[in-house]
Parts: structure tokens; C-alpha cells; sequence
């Protein structure tokens, strides 16, 4: 909390103290009647009960208008709070990018799950869904259409729960399975190339295990290079890393490199159940890689000084009456 | 510096006219009566002589009215006490100086002293000290006495204490003489009470009240107390309530205070203003004489049988 006009309130301690020695003098030389025997009336309890009564009101009425005028006084220094603030980014493109492959099922489940929730609390971000087995399919487009995301989310989700083969459909019929290259090509593709999107962070959140079988167009590292120009990071979830040993050519350890070389992060799931720990993990790197530059704000914040001034003006109104009276 | 002694005499003559005035003089003249059995001589009857006096075989001889003098009648001496403390510095009921009011009445009765031919003295002071200047005739002496008390009773003055100047006279005067006693609306005390009761033994007394300003009600200024110079918000003086139980407890005061000089057997007057001060001195003298009067004649008829000379006089 700090002034902005520091200098109103020695300026209003000086106005208050001449105002104070000009009454001082005046009153000083004012018809004052001498009178003796003033017993005959001040020993009057009647008198004495009105003394203290008007000596309460008057001692209300100084402290309020001292109160008012230092109130005042203090919300014409406008009083501001200075502040910084980190501007929380609202501009992300997130594309799930899903491998429906069988021994998936769980993990997607608990992705589209923790997705589901996470569009409720959505405010800019937008959201696609791109799953894949031997071909790809966008299940939704980016959208900001949060209810729509949800609902979509949520019949992937009964899907993946239930093994409905209808919805999985569009993923089959292609040259083999789990064609992870082929998915993700498909799902960076899917981001819009330029025009005012392109300054919108781009992740793709991959969930494989990366065993491919059959012929993709793309092997997974030249997917990945499609990311690097879009500056998309790719984070990739595994839930079947069975690598073993240091050998660079395991599903797992290539995923990972893959997933680094674009800047984003690899995670070895055990359980599906860790799903929303991860998220919540990708979600706060986001945020910590595409901070917006600090922003000093200073917001007047004069609510206290005026709402004791108004405060006291009414006790000085209802002591003023009194006093009249 | 004006002088008070014809300030005085105006205001005696804008508001009396000579009628009125000899009319006092009577009054006054009657006020030493029942001293001296006497006889002097006789002298046409004034208005206020009291009728007792009239020497009505003479009036009958003569045709118009005469009355009796005797011999003590004639030099008298007059002390004034006054209350010259902050107290008299204060406001009257009128708004004028309690000090203006009570140098009118003085300034009046020593006039009249002075018509007589009598000597005027004064004692006057506050509650720590008493001053005097002693009894003589003429209007100089006259012009200096309302002087010193005009000068003395001042607001940084000493508070007041009218006990102090009895006490004073107590001691100091032991002649016969008219003690006329000017002072505010005090409330008497049992000591005070006493110094009176000794006093009255020894003189004639007579007392001037010079009534205090009114306390409550619409007053537009705040008072401050000269005692003790505490004040009285204008605010709570107006007060209705306030002023209710005011009026009340005044009334209470007023009464016993009538009650203090009824059992002194003192006759009392009063002024708010100075221009009650004549018409009010008038009805002071008058009920000093019936009130003498009644003694008088109490004490004659009782002395009747003892006393060859009054049933001289009493015939």
C-alpha cells in the first residue's frame, strides 16, 4: 500500500491546524457572559446529566470529524497497491494425440478423463483430439467450445471404458497397427499453420508405447521434425516402457528423445491412476516455459479511507443533530 | 471620568419626579424613628411621614398637616456595605454590571443621606480583605465612595464574602448607626446568620439585593462562572428541562432566602435593573417602617406604665 499524492496529507495536517488556531482565536474573543452563584443551576442534577450527555456527543462529533478528515485526506493521497503480477498464459493449443491400439485402453481412458475435467476450467486454451491406430482420426478440431470438448471427451472416455469397437472404426484398415509415426504427423498437422494463431503455444500430448507394427509413412522421429518449425513440444506418455539396458533403439528410449528434442517430457506410466499427476505436471511446465513478461500494476485502492469517511461523516451527521438540538 | 454621583442623580431624576422624590425623603427621614422621644419641633407634613407622627392638635391650629421632630432625627450616620468581590463584577438580571445596579442603589441612598445632613460611610471588600472610608457629609465624599466601589468590584478582584465585611463592622463600628447592605443573591449562611443577628442588635439594617442574571433559558451567549470561571454552554442553558427544574429550584432559593431576612426580621429589597432600583429602594424604606413601626409600638405600649415620658409622647 503507498500514496500516489503523499504530500495532501501534511498539507491537510497544516490546513487542520490553522483552521484549529483561527477558531481557537475566534472563540477566544467571543461574548462570554460572567455570572456568579452558577450553583443555583449547575448543581442541578437535571443540568448535570445534560452536561454529560452533550459532553458525549461532543467528544463523538471531534473524534468523527477527525476521523472524517484524516479519511478524506488519506483517499485524496489516493492510496494504490503496487503489484506484479506474472499474466497466467490462456493462449495454449493442446492436441491429445491418442494411440487406441489395445493395450491402451486404460491409459486414454484416464487422459480423456482428466481432459474432461480440465475443459471445464478452460479459459482460452483450445483443445483437439486426434486418435490413431493404423490410421489416424480427428475425433474434434481445436475448439474453445468447452462444452462440446466435454461431451466429445466424455463419449471417447465411455469408449475407451467399454471397448465400443464402433467408435474406433475410422482407426483401422490401415498397413499394420499402432502406427505412431503416421498419428503424430497426423496430429501436428493438425495445428493451423499461421496468421495470428501461430504466437498460441502449441503441445501435443502423445500417449503410446510406441510398439509399431506394419509400414508407416513416417517413422516417429521424422514425425517428430515436423513439430520443430511449429515450435509444438510433444510430451509423450508411455505406459508400457519395458525397455531394458541403455540400447537407443527401444520404443521407450526413442519416444523419449523424441519427446526432449522438441522440448517436451517423457513419462514411464505404471498406472493409469497417475494420469492426472502427469497433466498436472505438463500443465505447469507450460506454464513456467511460456511465462509472460512480469507486469508491474498499480490499482487505486481507496476503498477503506472512503468507507471510514463515510462511516464517520454519518457519526458526525447524527452528533451535529444532536448538539442542535 | 464621568461623574457617578450625577450619573446617578439623573437616572434618580428621569425616573422620579419631585413628587416621587420628596416622597422618598419622607421614607427615608422615617426610617430612624423610635430612638429619641424628644421632641423638637414641628414641620409641615411630607408625603411618606408616617401618619403616626402627625401632631394633630397642631394640624388643627394650623390648617394644614404637621408633623413631630425630634431631636434624633436630625444627624444620623449611614454606612454602606457593599460586596465589591468579582461576584458583583458579573452580570445582573438585566444584562447591565451587578457593580452599575448596586452603585445606583448606593449612589441613591446616599443622596438622600446627604439631603438629610447625614454622614455616609463605607465599608466594602471581598472575602479577604475589608476597606473602609469612614462617615462624612457632602456630596465629594459622596462621588468618592461610588468611586472606590465602582473601581473595586472588578472581575480579577477576590471572590466574595459578605461575612468578612460584617465582621468588620462588628468590630470596628460600635455607635448607632444605618447599615444599609448591598449585595448579590447570596444565600446567607448559618455564620453569616449570627455576624446578623449581633449586627441588628446594634444598628438598623437594611438590605439591598442586586438580583443575579437569569441562568437558564434562550440565552444567546455561554457564561462562565466568575468563582471559579467554569462555564455554562448557551446550548444545555436552553435546555427546556433544564430550564424547568431551574425555574423550580430558584423559587425554592428565593424562598428561603425571604425566609433568612423574615426571621432576622430584616427588611430586603431588590433590582434587577437600574431602573428598579428607585421604585424598589422606595418599598425597602416602607417595609423597613411598618416593620419598625410594629416593634415600636410594641415596645411603647409595654413601656407605658413605667415610663412617665412615653406616656407623655404617647398622648
Amino acid at each position: 500500500m503507498e500514496l500516489n499524492y503523499w504530500w495532501i496529507l501534511p498539507l491537510a495536517a497544516a490546513t487542520l491546524t490553522l483552521a484549529l488556531a483561527r477558531a481557537a482565536r475566534r472563540s477566544r474573543g467571543r461574548d462570554v457572559r460572567p455570572v456568579a452563584h452558577s450553583g443555583r443551576l449547575t448543581a442541578l442534577p437535571q443540568y448535570r446529566r445534560a452536561l454529560r450527555c452533550r459532553r458525549r456527543w461532543l467528544t463523538t462529533a471531534v473524534v468523527a470529524g477527525f476521523l472524517l478528515l484524516t479519511a478524506t485526506a488519506l483517499a485524496a493521497a489516493r492510496p494504490a497497491e503496487r503489484s506484479t503480477t506474472q499474466p497466467e498464459l490462456r493462449n495454449r493449443d493442446i492436441i491429445l494425440c491418442l494411440d487406441v491400439s489395445g493395450s491402451m485402453a486404460g491409459t486414454d481412458a484416464a487422459l480423456t478423463g482428466v481432459f474432461e475435467r480440465l475443459a471445464k476450467e478452460f479459459d482460452g486454451e483450445r483443445i483437439a483430439m486426434v486418435m490413431f491406430d493404423s490410421r489416424a482420426v480427428q475425433l474434434f478440431p481445436l475448439s474453445d467450445d468447452y462444452d462440446y470438448v466435454a461431451g466429445e471427451l466424455a463419449a471417447a472416455r465411455k469408449a475407451f471404458d467399454d471397448g465400443g469397437d464402433d467408435f474406433f472404426s475410422g482407426t483401422w484398415g490401415g498397413n499394420g497397427s499402432s502406427l505412431v509415426g503416421d498419428g503424430l504427423a497426423s496430429c501436428l498437422r493438425s495445428f493451423p499453420g499461421t496468421g495470428q494463431d501461430a504466437n498460441r503455444s502449441r503441445s501435443v500430448i502423445l500417449a503410446t508405447d510406441n510398439y509399431v507394427s506394419g509400414a508407416p509413412f513416417f517413422t516417429l522421429e521424422q514425425a517428430a521434425q515436423l513439430a520443430t518449425p511449429k515450435g509444438i513440444r510433444i510430451h509423450a506418455l508411455n505406459p508400457g516402457d519395458l525397455d531394458y539396458g541403455g540400447d537407443r533403439n527401444q520404443p521407450g528410449a526413442r519416444l523419449r528423445a523424441v519427446a526432449e528434442s522438441s522440448g517436451g517430457s517423457y513419462f514411464a506410466l505404471d498406472n493409469p491412476a497417475a494420469v492426472p499427476g502427469i497433466v498436472q505436471k505438463v500443465q505447469e511446465g507450460e506454464a513456467a516455459a511460456h511465462q509472460g513478461a512480469a507486469q508491474l500494476v498499480v490499482a487505486d485502492r481507496p476503498e477503506l479511507p472512503l468507507l471510514a469517511a463515510l462511516l464517520s461523516g454519518a457519526v458526525l451527521l447524527l452528533a451535529g443533530w444532536r448538539l442542535e438540538r | 471620568m464621568a461623574s457617578l454621583l450625577q450619573q446617578v442623580q439623573s437616572k434618580m431624576f428621569i425616573f422620579a419626579h419631585r413628587r416621587a422624590l420628596a416622597l422618598l425623603d419622607g421614607e427615608y427621614g422615617s426610617v430612624f424613628k423610635g430612638r429619641s422621644l424628644d421632641f423638637d419641633d414641628l414641620r409641615p407634613y411630607t408625603p411618606g411621614d408616617e401618619v403616626r407622627d402627625i401632631d394633630w392638635k397642631a394640624t388643627a391650629r394650623h390648617g394644614s398637616p404637621l408633623v413631630k421632630r425630634y431631636v434624633a432625627v436630625r444627624r444620623q450616620t449611614v454606612l454602606l456595605v457593599a460586596d465589591t468581590g468579582r461576584n458583583m463584577a458579573a452580570l445582573a438580571a438585566s444584562g447591565e454590571c451587578k457593580r452599575d445596579i448596586a452603585v445606583q442603589a448606593l449612589g441613591v441612598l446616599g443622596y438622600l443621606a446627604h439631603r438629610h445632613g447625614d454622614v455616609v460611610g463605607l465599608v466594602h471588600g471581598d472575602a479577604e480583605v475589608s476597606r473602609t472610608v469612614p462617615p462624612r457629609r457632602g456630596e465629594d465624599h459622596l462621588e468618592r465612595l461610588l468611586q472606590e466601589v465602582d473601581r473595586s468590584a472588578v472581575l480579577d478582584g477576590g471572590p466574595s464574602g459578605i461575612a468578612r465585611q460584617f465582621d468588620f463592622v462588628l468590630r470596628n463600628f460600635t455607635r448607632r448607626m444605618l447599615l444599609v447592605v448591598v449585595a448579590d443573591e447570596l444565600l446567607p449562611g448559618a455564620a453569616t446568620e449570627m455576624l446578623l443577628r449581633r449586627l441588628q442588635a446594634r444598628h438598623e439594617v437594611l438590605w439591598f439585593t442586586v438580583r443575579d442574571a437569569e441562568l437558564a433559558g434562550p440565552v444567546v451567549a455561554d457564561a462562565f462562572e466568575v468563582a471559579d470561571g467554569s462555564g455554562i454552554p448557551s446550548a444545555i442553558a436552553a435546555d427546556p428541562r433544564v430550564r424547568a427544574d431551574y425555574l423550580q429550584a430558584r423559587t425554592e432559593r428565593e424562598q428561603r432566602r425571604q425566609e433568612f431576612f423574615r426571621r432576622l426580621g430584616i427588611a430586603e429589597g431588590r433590582a434587577g435593573s437600574s431602573t428598579e432600583v428607585l421604585p424598589e429602594l422606595f418599598a425597602l424604606l416602607e417595609r423597613h417602617r411598618t416593620r419598625t413601626s410594629h416593634r415600636t409600638r410594641a415596645s411603647h405600649s409595654s413601656g407605658r406604665t413605667t415610663s412617665p415620658e412615653g406616656r407623655q409622647h404617647a398622648g
